[in-house]
């Protein structure tokens, strides 16, 4: 590029409109406008649209302001925030009446086909993989067999990141094929059901709100938990049910509040060599609050029970200054939860087991380009525990994998990648080329290498427009999977007109073995919830083939409760609509997020 | 007062659209009356800073009522080697460019500077973009064909009367940065200006 020889002394004009010249730039300056009749019109004009712009109508801000601001600092809430850290806008707003229930918006539609009949004809296209065998999936992941439907077109997209390099390990030769899990053996498993174990009900009064976990509508409790400010938006179950840990939304302040009920008493191992109980000096029916955090994104909303049932781990940002940690909590070693990072940026992901069976924890980093560290767990307490960096002395560690979701057998993984930023006072979120990939994670030969990766969404352009951020979960079954709250900062990417994609609305509904990936067809029929219902959480059942669903109602504007739906839907393809049973109505309160006690479906040995 | 006097010093406010009784904290009365009188002095300002960068009234509001909870949040970083006026306008400044990342507003930068500059002009014709226009406007219309930080250097300067320092200060930049960023600023302002109907 060329200057041309006025440019030099357009900077000085511009910058002698507010006398940010020197005495020596001001001579320079006041020598050439006397020679150059352009630059005196650059002075000319730039001054002109100085007088203009400083001339701009002044508007006054809404005489509303200052009550905002004042209600905003008391509710610590913000205007510019998404729904989910609003929980004030729950409570809060103006006019209406309770919505009218009548002409309900949901289409329930209660079919008696048992779960174990696949109701899809193999020309119909299917979003859903059709498992052939009977859904007891607990105990394989490599027995489905899918129909071909005829579109989308059953090419991938081809591979658009390198590799994530893992340390120590040899390259991973990228590839455009699905990834392949290990052969799992079969193991004897319970047939699976679709409802959840437990989930949690938020009930009353906003003024004394009470909150219970149950296992079924009108049954007694399985346990009475202290009322916390706000409802709940996730919950995870102990493998060994002792424990629910649930993350609820602190009144009105934007913050949430990570807890921990111990709603059963440890069960009596029942086989020779089994592990022993954990039991804990925490009671029943008690509950520990293990921190606050910053609310809002789903990579704090992200809790992981150890394989084991020993650990929990879960991510807390301050509040304050945002920054983000993991933390560890050891119920039946100290009832108080601990540090696991000091740095900042470190963010809880997955649990594995080690090839000895010790449970190992993938910790990512946040950062312009994000990395995950694994590290085995020493068994300390909260006293003498020193938080670690976890980007030193791991047993692995994966570039640009951030927060990777195993499947419950390990063998795959839901990563994301991208670049990332944190704003200020927010969580880390993706800021470019963010989006979730599906890879296959190496627990058998004990690399915990991350391979044959590719994106989760087969059909989306990944580029300037990508994802923030969004949920995802696994299934029991180690292959299901679903995604919701998925915040893209692009353009729609709609191949029609008939629907935004992707949706933040919607929830999305895969599985890993489907060599299709996840594509606009894999969003559960809108139908299957209300008009502008929020997703708030989703839970797939270990048959591969149902969702659980936390569905809050739309807001009404009114003082009322917040209602949120129990919901639970049995996913069908082509014309037939899928299947949506009112697990618990929001008419009485906020039902869910529910929780089913997964195990680890296979082992290292 | 001086637009650079420090929170700590300001007195209780007038009469200000603000609950003392109901955001009062005992032990914080003092900090209560600093940032009251904040916000009586800047809330305007900063408002319409914000609405200049956005074109929208309501986002604007939002942004501005974000901009005063976290300067709330944030009062007891003010040191007396802050300028008060540039730390509240960098909140709002980069409150704003969140809100316009979210909403995708904000111009790709870098590799993506090409596309951001081939972008399709959305305008109607410049006849009757003049003729159905306020001049008011058609200079709003002018500001948002720039990119956003041209966008924001050329307000502090010319709208809210900032110097270059100042300017730098809200948006971390070093004085010569923000001495070319201002004249790239009005180079494009120009030439949107007279795209607008404007004779210079």
């Amino acid at each position: 590029m060329t200057m041309n020889r006025h440019e030099p002394f357009e900077e000085l004009i511009s910058a002698s409109l507010t006398d940010d010249l020197s005495a020596v730039e001001r001579q320079r300056l006041d020598t050439h406008l006397d020679s150059c009749a352009e630059c005196r019109a650059t002075l000319a004009a730039f001054a002109d649209q100085r007088r203009i712009m400083s001339g701009l109508r002044h508007v006054g801000p809404p005489r509303d302001l200052g009550a905002r601001v004042r209600g905003g600092i008391e509710r610590g809430r913000f205007a510019t925030l998404p729904w989910w850290r609003r929980p004030a806008v729950i409570f809060t707003g103006v006019g209406g009446g309770l919505a009218a229930v009548a002409g309900a918006l949901l289409a329930i539609v209660l079919l008696n086909a048992p779960a174990e009949e696949a109701p899809v004809g193999a020309a119909t296209p299917s979003p859903t993989p059709v498992v052939s065998a009977e859904p007891t999936a607990l105990a394989t992941v490599s027995a489905p067999v899918f129909t071909q439907p005829p579109e989308p077109p059953a090419t991938l997209p081809p591979v658009l990141t390198p590799p994530p390099s893992v340390a120590p390990g040899a390259s991973v030769p990228p590839s455009t094929a699905a990834p392949t899990p290990p052969t799992i053996e079969p193991t004897a498993a319970p047939e699976a059901s679709p409802e959840p174990d437990i989930y949690l009900a938020y009930t009353g009064p906003i003024e004394s709100p009470t909150m219970a976990v149950l296992e079924e509508p009108g049954a007694s409790p399985v346990a009475e938990v202290e009322p916390p400010s706000g409802p709940p938006v996730a919950a995870e179950l102990s493998p060994d049910g002792q424990w629910l840990a649930y993350i609820t939304q602190v009144g009105q302040r934007g913050t949430s509040e990570v807890r921990a009920t111990r709603i059963a008493e440890a069960p009596t191992p029942n086989e020779p060599g089994a592990s022993p109980a954990l039991a804990s000096e925490i009671a029943v029916g008690e509950t520990v609050v293990l921190g606050e955090s910053l609310a809002g994104s789903p990579f704090l909303e992200r809790m992981a029970w150890s394989p084991d049932a020993r650990y929990l781990a879960f991510t807390l940002a301050d509040p304050e200054t945002a920054e983000a940690d993991a933390w560890l909590f050891e119920p039946a070693n100290d009832p108080e939860p601990r540090a696991l990072t000091d740095v900042g940026d470190a963010y809880a992901a997955s649990w594995v087991a080690a090839k000895d069976g010790s449970p190992l924890l993938w910790i990512s980093a946040a950062g312009d380009r994000p990395a995950s560290h694994l590290h085995a767990i020493s068994t300390q307490t909260s006293a003498d525990a020193e938080p670690i960096d976890p980007t030193k002395d791991a047993i692995a560690t994966a570039g640009g994998v951030f927060q990777p979701l195993l499947s419950p057998n390990g063998a795959f993984a839901i990563y994301w990648d991208g670049r990332m930023e944190q704003q200020e006072d927010e969580a880390w979120t993706f800021v470019q080329g963010g989006a979730p990939y599906l890879a296959a994670h190496d627990v058998t030969e004990g690399t915990y290498e991350f391979s044959a990766e590719r994106l989760l969404f087969s059909d989306l352009d990944i580029g300037q427009d990508a994802f923030a951020a969004a949920a995802i979960a696994w299934g029991g079954d180690g292959d299901a999977y679903a995604v919701w709250d998925s915040r893209w900062t692009g353009r729609p990417q709609s191949f029609d007109d008939e629907a935004t994609y992707p949706d933040q609305a919607r929830v999305y509904f895969g599985h890993a073995t489907d060599p299709r990936g996840l594509t606009r067809i894999h969003a559960i029929d809108a139908g299957d919830l209300r008009d502008q219902a929020t997703v708030v959480d989703v839970k797939v059942s270990p048959t591969g083939r149902h969702l659980v669903i936390t569905a809050l109602r739309p807001l009404d504007g009114t003082l009322s409760e917040p209602m949120a739906d129990l919901l639970l839907v049995t996913r069908n393809t082509g014309d037939v609509p899928d299947e949506v049973q009112v697990l618990a109505s929001g008419d009485d309160g906020w039902f869910g997020p529910a929780a089913f006690a997964i195990e680890a479906l296979v082992e290292a040995d | 007062m001086c637009a650079e006097d420090e929170v700590r010093s300001m007195a209780m406010p007038g009469s200000i659209p603000w609950d003392n009784a109901a955001m009062s904290r005992s032990s914080a009365d003092t900090d209560e009356a600093a940032f009251a009188r904040l916000f009586e002095e800047f809330s305007a300002p900063i408002y319409n800073y914000v609405l200049r960068m956005v074109a929208d009234a309501d986002r604007a509001a939002d942004i501005t009522q974000d901009t005063f909870i976290k300067a709330y949040r944030k009062l007891h970083t003010v040191t007396e080697a802050n300028s008060t006026r540039s730390w509240l306008y960098r909140i709002a400044t980069n409150t704003a460019i969140d809100d316009m990342r979210r909403r995708r507003m904000v111009s790709p930068m870098g590799d993506d500077a090409a596309a951001y500059e081939n972008r399709p002009d959305q305008r109607p014709g410049p006849e009757a973009q003049v003729m159905a226009s306020t001049l008011d406007e058609r200079v709003q219309r002018a500001l948002m064909t720039l990119r956003p930080n041209h966008r924001q250097c050329l307000l502090l300067s010319d709208l809210d009367d900032m110097s270059a320092q100042q300017i730098g200060e809200v948006m971390g930049l070093t004085y010569a940065a923000v001495r070319t960023l201002l004249c790239r600023a009005r180079g494009d302002m120009r030439r949107a200006l007279a795209a607008e109907g404007f004779a210079r």
